[in-house]
């Protein structure tokens, strides 16, 4: 009785697609555009600053700095950005549009519900970068920036952790928020945060500790690239991913569903407070 | 007739977890296993706060099995909160509900198995089309699917199943959550407002449906807020305003019992006196022609009349609405009732 998960991947199934897609035009660019970069910077010196703030200890000047600059420190926003649109979807979407009634109206436990929504957005977003991955498959064998396609793989699925962490960290906000635009914000907030948080650890040496608050810090963008996928920082961003995934069921079993439309609560009660304090003035 | 009773009867459970551990164990067995049919619904001391607010302020309701019960109240008078309990959406603050003598929270999977459901705000996956939605919906329930049922229903209320649910209108949508409900065959369906948006003639075949459902040994449990859709429908009806069960009726004793209302035209002007009968009260005379309200049965009164020359005489059957509102002149709080229902509409 998966079809919950089997809808789940349908209705991303776009998405899937297109996030795939950019990311594999977006990767193979890069590579196609490297010899010209690297004859550039043959002889740049980059000041230790600048190289912090790029966000790699990799030198920009070779061919994994590169990547790891231009690609790997970056794209998984997009793939956060899929991440926060399934997490606050999976419950506080559909209890905002109201179609979550009918569904736990079948007998279906909530926790199954949960459970093949988060298995769905997992392999979801598998299957994304996937599809990402084969833009590099198509241009790296053609050109000369000594990077294996092996180094390739370990990266690009170095980027599902930090964003099933996001993804379950948008569950839980959706599961327990008033409506699905205050789980968003939510998360959005904190994915912005963490970026620069981890943007500024690296580049500000008094900052330096801060950096360890950052999952962008465990994701290490291109580094799987040099020395292989960190499995402590692996294990460590799924363990908070799987917290926050256990915070959201204990929370969805527990509360009740709202009816349709607990958006327009939350209107409401702005609207009244907006009232009241044009009233007061 | 025995092999109807075997399908109405709860089908060996066929699923598995902590469900099943729970239904074996004798404390939670359901009665219907023990011989006796259990009611469809019982609900003792159902309270639901939300926050300060009480929603439901002790609900005590019994619904035999094998009938149509209404359950009336203006908006806002706790009828979705109630049925939303039953499907274990949202949890009571205190008291039990019981369905097909499962418990709605700790066996919420066993009654939702044998519930159908239409919510009073139906909203479905837009993007799907209407067949691939009853796919999704039939998954749930491998155990129960039947297509042949399912498209007899489609052809009945006229729904084309290829037909996206973005693009239908609010009756079809209405129609569609109807047969997502009935499809299954439930034991109980369980349909908060189920005919608003719906045409009389859709109207008329859905009460069909549900009354054949009923004929099959199963229960009907349908919400309103118009005494006349009640009244058309159900057998019983259970009156719910302000989070309590104001009264609990059988619709056709309490039309039986109820007030007549007789409009009788004279050859002449009709006698003094002639309608000093007990239960009878003259409301307006227009020249020979004299309305009047019967409380006790109509018998008296048709004699008394029939001792004049009679040039026309018509009769109505009074509305639930004009009943309760007969009903509830003499205590305080029910004017509040009807009026609230009567804004309800518009």
């Amino acid at each position: 009785m998966a079809s919950v998960f089997t809808k789940s991947l349908r209705d991303q199934k776009w998405q899937i697609v297109g996030f795939g897609i950019a990311l594999a035009v977006i990767g193979a660019l890069d590579v196609f555009i490297w010899p010209a970069y690297r004859d550039a910077l043959q002889n740049l010196q980059v000041p230790p600053a600048l190289q912090a703030f790029l966000g790699s200890d990799l030198s920009i000047a070779t061919g994994p700095g590169f990547l790891s600059s231009e690609f790997f420190s970056w794209t998984p926003i997009l793939l956060i950005v899929y991440a926060v649109m399934q997490g606050t979807g999976a419950i506080a979407g559909e209890e905002g549009s109201g179609t979550l009634d009918l569904l736990l109206s079948q007998p279906v436990a909530r926790r199954d519900v949960l459970v093949q929504k988060v298995a769905a957005t997992c392999l979801g977003s598998a299957l994304m970068v996937t599809v990402g991955a084969a833009g590099f498959f198509v241009s790296v064998p053609f050109v000369d920036i000594n990077v294996t396609l092996r180094a390739i793989t370990m990266a690009m699925a170095n980027m599902l952790p930090i964003t099933l962490l996001f993804f379950a960290l948008s569950l839980w906000l959706g599961s327990t928020a008033p409506s699905r635009g205050v789980a968003a914000g939510g998360a959005i907030g904190v994915v912005t945060a963490a970026y620069f948080v981890n943007t500024l650890a690296n580049g500000v040496r008094s900052l330096d500790s801060l950096k360890y608050a950052s999952p962008f810090y465990y994701y290490g963008a291109g580094l799987p690239l040099v020395r292989g996928i960190s499995w402590p920082h692996v294990v460590l961003l799924l363990g908070v991913a799987a917290t926050f995934v256990m915070l959201a069921l204990r929370a969805f079993e527990r509360r009740d569903v709202a009816t349709g439309g607990g958006d327009i609560d939350v209107l409401g009660a702005l609207r009244l407070r907006r009232g009241a304090r044009l009233h007061g003035g | 007739m025995r092999g109807e009773r075997r399908e109405v009867g709860i089908p060996p459970y066929r699923g598995s977890g902590h469900d099943a551990r729970r239904t074996r164990s004798p404390i939670m067995r359901p009665m219907a296993m023990t011989g006796r049919q259990p009611p469809a619904i019982e609900l003792c001391s159902v309270v639901k706060d939300y926050g300060r607010t009480r929603a439901l302020a002790g609900i005590e309701l019994r619904v035999e099995p094998g009938r149509i019960f209404g359950f009336l109240g203006p908006n806002g008078a706790g009828k979705t909160t109630t049925i939303r309990i039953l499907l274990d959406l949202i949890r009571p603050t205190a008291g039990t509900a019981r369905v097909l003598g499962f418990d709605c929270q700790r066996q919420s999977i066993e009654v939702r198995r044998r519930v159908g459901y239409v919510p009073g705000d139906l909203r479905m996956y837009e993007s799907m089309r209407a067949g691939e939605f009853l796919d999704f919906i039939d998954s749930f329930r491998p155990a129960r699917r039947d297509p042949a049922f399912r498209a007899a229903l489609l052809e009945r209320l006229a729904l084309d199943p290829a037909r996206r649910i973005r693009v239908l209108s609010k009756g079809n949508r209405q129609k569609l959550g109807l047969i997502q409900a009935l499809m299954h065959r439930p034991e109980l369906l369980v349909l908060d407002e189920p005919t608003s948006g719906l045409d009389p003639l859709v109207q008329e075949e859905v009460s069909r449906l549900l009354e054949e459902a009923v004929a099959d040994g199963r229960s009907v449990f349908l919400s309103s807020h118009a005494l006349s859709e009640v009244e058309r429908v159900c057998q019983s009806v259970a009156i719910i305003r302000q989070g309590e069960i104001a009264a609990v009726e059988d619709v056709a004793r309490l039309k039986a019992r109820s007030m007549h209302v007789v409009e009788v035209t004279f050859g002449g002007p009709p006698p003094p006196r002639l309608f000093d009968l007990p239960g009878v009260r003259v409301v307006r005379v227009d020249g020979n022609t004299v309305h009047v309200q019967a409380h006790d049965g109509i018998d008296a009164l048709v004699k008394a009349i029939a001792t004049q020359r009679v040039l026309d005489l018509r009769t109505e059957q009074p509305s639930l609405e004009d009943i309760f509102l007969a009903y509830y002149t003499e205590t305080p709080a029910a004017p509040a009732l009807l009026y609230e229902e009567r804004s309800a509409h518009g």
